[in-house]
């Protein structure tokens, strides 16, 4: 009989691996993708990705703090999101597309 | 049993979504697809008992933050888009290549990990003994104002913050509400 103990256990590196292949998809995201407007949704993954780690830490070491953490990962997270829109905004207005290859542009 | 059938369904959920933000060309399939990841990280997080933070998490992410995307979105009007990916294939072959390694490193020192391991074993040991991980949302509270206070203050300050210079930026030369 095959091992099957590692697909109907589910431990606290399940979730960290799920976290890690969740947080290198946000990465390939930022790297690959040229539009701004998903280059924040990958970062959104990205912080995402980080709060399952977070909370399966608190889970497994029964400490209630990476819970508190995730609270202000997600204010942070809420926060970069509005400064990011509002940057793609005003490029938009001058550019008329949203590539970040125009970003070379705001600078002075 | 039924705790593993559902983590394998939401992971599967989570990863397929996750990666269609990535390859999906239209924007506004994009934010879809991230308003699903959201829901299955918060039906993830139901499954490792933190109730009160998956409800946050739907109404700070799937509800306000992706609102938020998607009126940006409306606004902008992209019918299509050019040049979705970055030009250059031996570029962005390094690219994939970096986020593989990176994967293939967590990956590896988690499973490599002796304290990973004798946590993972702890946990059952714990719950057994009687020390409950629950009444989340008191204990929550408990700690965030009593011992997390400062940051959460100091939180509050950088909303400000934020909110201020975001009406800055839009007040400012070529934003959206300039002077002119």
């Amino acid at each position: 009989m095959p091992e099957t103990n590692f697909i109907t256990t589910i431990g606290l590196e399940h979730y960290l691996v799920l976290s890690a292949v969740l947080f290198s998809m946000g990465m390939a995201g930022v790297l690959l993708r040229r539009n701004l407007i998903v280059l924040l949704m990958s970062v959104e993954l990205m912080l995402n990705a980080v709060n399952i780690s977070f909370v399966a830490f608190s889970k497994y070491n029964n400490n209630i703090e990476g819970q508190i953490m995730v609270f202000f990962v997600m204010t942070i997270a809420a926060a970069e999101a509005a400064v990011g829109l509002a940057l793609a905004v005003s490029i938009f207005k001058r550019f008329k597309e949203v590539n970040i290859r125009f970003f070379e542009h705001l600078k002075g | 049993m039924t705790d593993a059938i559902l983590f394998w369904f939401l992971a599967l959920v989570t990863i397929g979504a996750g990666l269609s933000v990535v390859l999906m060309s239209n924007p506004i399939y994009s934010a879809l697809c991230l308003a699903m990841t959201m829901v299955g990280v918060s039906a993830l997080f139901v499954t490792m008992g933190a109730y009160f933070l998956a409800g946050v998490q739907l109404i700070v992410y799937a509800g306000a933050v992706m609102v938020l995307f998607v009126m940006v979105l409306m606004l902008f009007d992209l019918k299509h888009e050019i040049q979705a990916f970055t030009r250059g294939k031996i570029t962005g072959a390094v690219k994939i290549g970096t986020v593989g390694i990176l994967a293939g490193l967590i990956v590896g020192a988690i499973t490599l990990s002796s304290k990973v391991m004798e946590l993972a074993k702890s946990a059952p040991a714990a719950a057994a003994t009687g020390k409950t991980y629950g009444d989340n949302t008191m204990s929550l509270a408990q700690n965030l104002f009593l011992q997390n206070v400062f940051g959460f203050e100091a939180l509050g300050v950088v909303l400000l913050v934020i909110a201020v210079g975001t009406v800055a930026l839009s007040r400012s030369r070529g934003g959206t509400h300039a002077r002119d």
